[in-house]
């Protein structure tokens, strides 16, 4: 669950944040913050999101640190079970992508494939914590 | 001004502590080092490409610098550095960890206010205020800030000791089938379930329930 995942996350935050050392650049909220999304668009970003991390970003953040190894894959299963659950309401039609949702998706994907993978895969995981501070606001 | 020979030692344990979004940098002065040392300081948002200087935090000598405007939208997340100077020579900037207003602040404990009839307590909460610029400034409660806030509450009979927990997420709680005539004490405390956070216990506030008055 994402409680699961924040607190996954919150064990390893400063280790994974401390090997990006690009300060300039946000996969997640460059140039324009997921705050500034239309609501009506959350679903369809969070699950386009959740399908990135689970197929771009986790595959490539190993560490020499087996600890946060250990934390890195028990937050990638947890996002496996969320991305089940959102692909159900993707299928229900319950989680429509408009066009807004698909430029920001378009644009989360270019900061990504601008920087070597591991460096973009280490600064996607360190930041989570935007992606679930997004999810968590209300509405 | 051009770069100095930066051979100083550095500024220690640069870190933001941060009470209800009040946002304030602190660090050490250079191992070593004795009186005159001077600092300055700059601040980033993370993902946007420029470091901005804080020209009230330009040569001071304290060792802290109030970042709490510069630092106010709870959506963003940031990065600070200082630089040291004495006699001419200079340190390099040593910078913070990622500062995540939203999860890396600490909240202070509700207000409670208690009052009582004979076989009951009622207690109001009120959680903090988000920090403003100016006491006109708007009033942002934690509440509006964390949807998920809920509150602990501790209720003590001072006469048995016994004590009752109870969590609660809107503000107000009655407490029945008390007995008259007898003090209580409430204690109250913040509890944000995502992201992870909670008060201390607010201090105690004692009330008696009234005496029964057909005994």
């Amino acid at each position: 669950s994402v409680t699961e995942i924040r607190s996954g996350f919150a064990a390893i935050r400063g280790n994974i944040q401390s090997r990006d050392p690009i300060r300039t650049l946000s996969i997640l909220s460059y140039p324009h913050s997921l705050h500034k999304v239309k609501s009506s668009d959350r679903c369809c970003i969070t699950h386009h999101l959740f399908n990135f991390y689970v197929d771009k970003v986790f595959k490539h953040c190993k560490t020499e640190d087996s600890y946060v190894n250990r934390k890195i894959s028990s937050i990638a299963n947890s996002f496996l079970s969320v991305k089940r659950k959102l692909g159900q309401c993707h299928e229900q039609n319950k989680c429509m992508c408009g066009q807004e949702s698909a430029e920001k998706f378009k644009q989360v994907l270019a900061n990504y494939e601008g920087l070597n993978v591991t460096s973009a895969a280490m600064k996607s995981l360190g930041e989570l914590d935007i992606l679930l501070d997004w999810m968590e606001k209300s509405p | 001004s051009g770069e100095l020979h930066c051979s100083l030692p550095n500024p220690r344990n640069v870190h933001f502590e941060s009470l209800n979004m009040k946002n304030v940098l602190h660090w050490s002065a250079p191992e070593g080092i004795g009186d005159g040392v001077l600092y300055r300081v700059k601040y980033s948002v993370y993902g946007v490409g420029k470091w901005i200087r804080k020209p009230e935090c330009r040569n001071i000598n304290r060792t802290w610098c109030d970042l709490s405007s510069e630092t106010s939208d709870y959506e963003e997340q940031y990065y600070a550095s200082v630089k040291a100077f004495l006699n001419g020579m200079c340190s390099d900037w040593m910078e913070t960890t990622r500062f995540n207003p939203l999860t890396d602040t600490k909240i202070d404990p509700p207000m409670v206010s208690v009052s009582s009839t004979e076989k009951s307590i009622s207690i109001i909460l009120t959680a903090p205020e988000k920090w403003k610029r100016s006491p006109e400034g708007e009033s942002i409660s934690l509440l509006q800030v964390y949807p998920g806030l809920q509150y602990n509450v501790s209720v003590l009979n001072k006469k048995t000791r016994k004590r009752w927990f109870f969590s609660i997420s809107n503000n107000t709680l009655v407490v029945p089938w008390l007995e008259p005539g007898t003090a209580y004490c409430v204690s109250a405390q913040i509890y944000v379930t995502t992201p992870l956070l909670h008060s201390g216990f607010s201090k105690e506030y004692c009330i008696a329930t009234l005496k029964d008055k057909t005994a």
